[in-house]
């Protein structure tokens, strides 16, 4: 049982930059938590207090209970794997993953059955004797995670451990990641600024903005229903047209809308995949860009008032560049003073 | 581009290139001669005027007697085991005084590294001649720190002024900024995250150091201590200035021998030994950049 409480932390820089204000999150036992934001969102300096590198300007941290807000890292109950791996050169892989476990005066023969053990768990078996700089970018990574690993954590932090591999191999890792994190039922907060990373990852995503936390849930409510334009935004691609609403009625760049809310100023959200596209002489946008991705096409549109939005289409080469059309959205959210006020 | 066109540009990239190497070749060419002309040409002319000399008869022939003479002359022994001890214990004051201060400008954050940098950095711009002067002014007898002591009722300090303590305290001094920066390149290599990652398995700071810094900066240490090792064994002004009259330093003996006792092949001698322990040390230095290099 390992469980994570984070109550009202914030963390103020010299020079009174705020980096994280007043953020709260609890992470069950064996969850996996995304924090997902833009860069400078605060998120992995929330990561980095969990890990102890940094100290809260205000409030507590605690796992299963207890206080660690002001223990130091190699105090903490934590295990973090960074960005640019940060393995040691002058060691082999074993001497990488062991030195944890000598620093715990653990037996010769122990340290040899836990690091063969974890480098199974990762796939690396038969590695150890290697330099890391005889190693792939992606087995790099594997040897950071099961540094980590080896020390059986209560919390594994991750800071955006796939930032600087491809994107073919990133997309292999984090499945093997999550395989790994579901087997060891490991308590894990994971820091990214990739969309795709969380969605695919996450049993919640923590979407940051400025150092606070914008919505808190699981990787399809995010997705589907997105509690603020930033979010709405953020994750996935997100047409937003400003406009009014008038007797039901969203107006708006040219778009108009049936919106059953009350009279006032409204930002219209719309997935492209729920815009359907109808050729028209006289339509509200025109075609400015078709591209054929294969299996689908994404049609950049330009409104009356020159907004672009795009709309996703099953068959792009039933358009033209410059063909005039009619938008229908078949499901939509709005909102208002950064709240939603409608979704349908 | 088209294949007529690449043709026509393949010999003028070809011309440009052949007339840039004599300019290169020259740009080589002069430090090369002026260190054969002023370096290598002495050394070896040392070597073999004081190994290949006539003898009684005016015939020339092989002669060890110069280096025989040293190693059996109680003074001359003094004075090399001096230099060695003032160089050993240069050595380890420089590696003592510096490796924390690299440390703490590594590492430490705010404006005052800054300020510490600068007052690391400050003996390169102090001629040893000025330094000489300010150590007998502040540490000599009745300098100020006498002055100081007198005015609260305590007595005088032994003086390390004459003593092999005086040349000790001016090179580690006058060697603190090379020492320093050094040690702070090496530094540079060590990432952050490396250290965090170690803090994060559990190390305290003294393991992090001993298991993480040490063996990245290795290397640094050797490059460190072989370049000022190599200049302290030499030195003439700070042991000339600050040093006792007996024993001496290689270099001031090396002098005295030359202009004083008026005996150029003895000086020579020593001035062969000399380069023969330097050459010792700097296969240290070559032994690091090599093995650098290899990584």
């Amino acid at each position: 049982m390992s469980v994570l409480a984070i109550s009202d932390v914030s963390k103020v820089f010299a020079g009174g930059t705020v980096a994280v204000e007043r953020f709260s999150l609890n992470v069950a036992d064996g969850e996996l938590v995304c924090l997902l934001g833009p860069s400078g969102s605060g998120k992995s300096t929330l990561l980095r207090m969990v890990g102890g590198f940094e100290q809260p300007s205000a409030g507590v941290i605690t796992i299963d209970g207890d206080d660690i807000t002001r223990l130091t890292p190699d105090k903490r109950p934590t295990g973090m794997v960074f960005q640019s791996h940060a393995l040691w050169t002058h060691m082999n892989v074993f001497k990488n993953l062991a030195f944890g476990l000598k620093l715990r005066k653990l037996p010769t023969a122990e340290i040899r059955e836990k690091v063969e053990a974890v480098l199974e768990l990762v796939g690396l078996a038969g590695y150890g004797n290697r330099l890391t700089h005889q190693l792939s970018g992606g087995q790099q990574q594997r040897v950071a995670l099961a540094r980590s690993l080896v020390l059986e954590p209560k919390i594994l932090l991750l800071d955006e451990p796939f930032a600087s591999l491809d994107q073919h191999l990133r997309e292999r890792l984090r499945e093997e990641v999550r395989d790994i994190q579901q087997r060891l039922k490991i308590t894990t907060l994971f820091v990214t600024h990739g969309q795709d990373e969380a969605l695919s990852m996450a049993d919640r995503i923590v979407v940051m903005r400025e150092g606070r936390s914008e919505q808190v849930d699981r990787p399809d409510v995010v997705y589907r229903n997105p509690q603020t334009p930033f979010v709405a935004g953020f994750i996935g691609s997100m047409n937003l047209v400003d406009g009014t609403v008038s007797n039901g009625q969203f107006s708006g760049a040219g778009l108009s809308v049936p919106l059953p809310v009350s009279d006032g100023p409204a930002t219209l959200a719309v997935r492209p995949e729920a815009l359907e596209l109808v050729v028209a002489d006289r339509g509200a946008a025109r075609i400015h860009r078709i591209t054929d991705f294969g299996s689908h096409g994404l049609v950049d549109l330009d409104l009356e008032d020159g907004t672009r939005i795009k709309a996703m289409v099953a068959h792009p080469d039933l358009f033209s560049q410059g063909q005039s059309v009619d938008v229908k959205p078949t499901a939509i959210a709005a909102f208002r003073d950064n709240a939603q006020i409608y979704r349908g | 581009m088209s294949e007529a066109t690449e043709a026509e540009h393949r010999p003028l990239i070809d011309a440009t290139g052949d007339s840039r190497r004599p300019t290169g070749l020259l740009l080589v060419g002069i430090p090369v001669l002026l260190m054969a002309w002023l370096v290598v040409w002495p050394i070896i002319n040392a070597i073999v005027r004081t190994i290949w000399r006539p003898d009684q008869t005016g015939d020339y022939g092989l002669d060890f007697s110069s280096y025989g003479f040293f190693f059996s002359d109680g003074y001359s022994l003094a004075n090399l085991s001096i230099t060695l001890w003032t160089t050993g214990v240069c050595a380890l004051f420089l590696l003592v005084i510096c490796l924390p201060i690299a440390l703490y400008l590594r590492f430490a954050q705010g404006p005052l590294p800054g300020f510490v940098q600068a007052l690391a950095i400050f003996p390169m711009f102090v001629p040893s001649i000025i330094l000489a002067y300010a150590f007998i002014r502040v540490l000599g007898p009745n300098g100020m720190v006498d002055i100081i002591l007198n005015s609260v009722g305590l007595p005088k300090i032994r003086t390390p002024y004459l003593t092999p303590w005086g040349p000790v305290i001016g090179l580690v001094w006058d060697n603190i900024p090379l020492t320093v920066l050094i040690l702070l390149s090496g530094l540079g290599s060590v990432a952050n995250q490396a250290i965090e990652a170690a803090r994060d398995v559990g190390a305290n700071r003294l393991q992090v150091f001993w298991h993480i810094i040490m063996p990245r900066i290795s290397n640094s240490i050797l490059v460190a201590l072989s370049f000022s090792i190599l200049g302290i064994f030499s030195a003439f002004t700070l042991p000339y200035l600050l040093g006792p009259a007996a024993p001496e330093m290689m270099g001031p003996f090396m002098q005295r021998t030359f202009r004083e006792v008026n005996d150029p092949l003895n000086a020579m001698t020593q001035a062969v030994i000399t380069f023969g322990f330097c050459i010792a040390f700097g296969l240290f230095y070559v032994r690091s950049v090599a093995r650098n290099q290899r990584k």
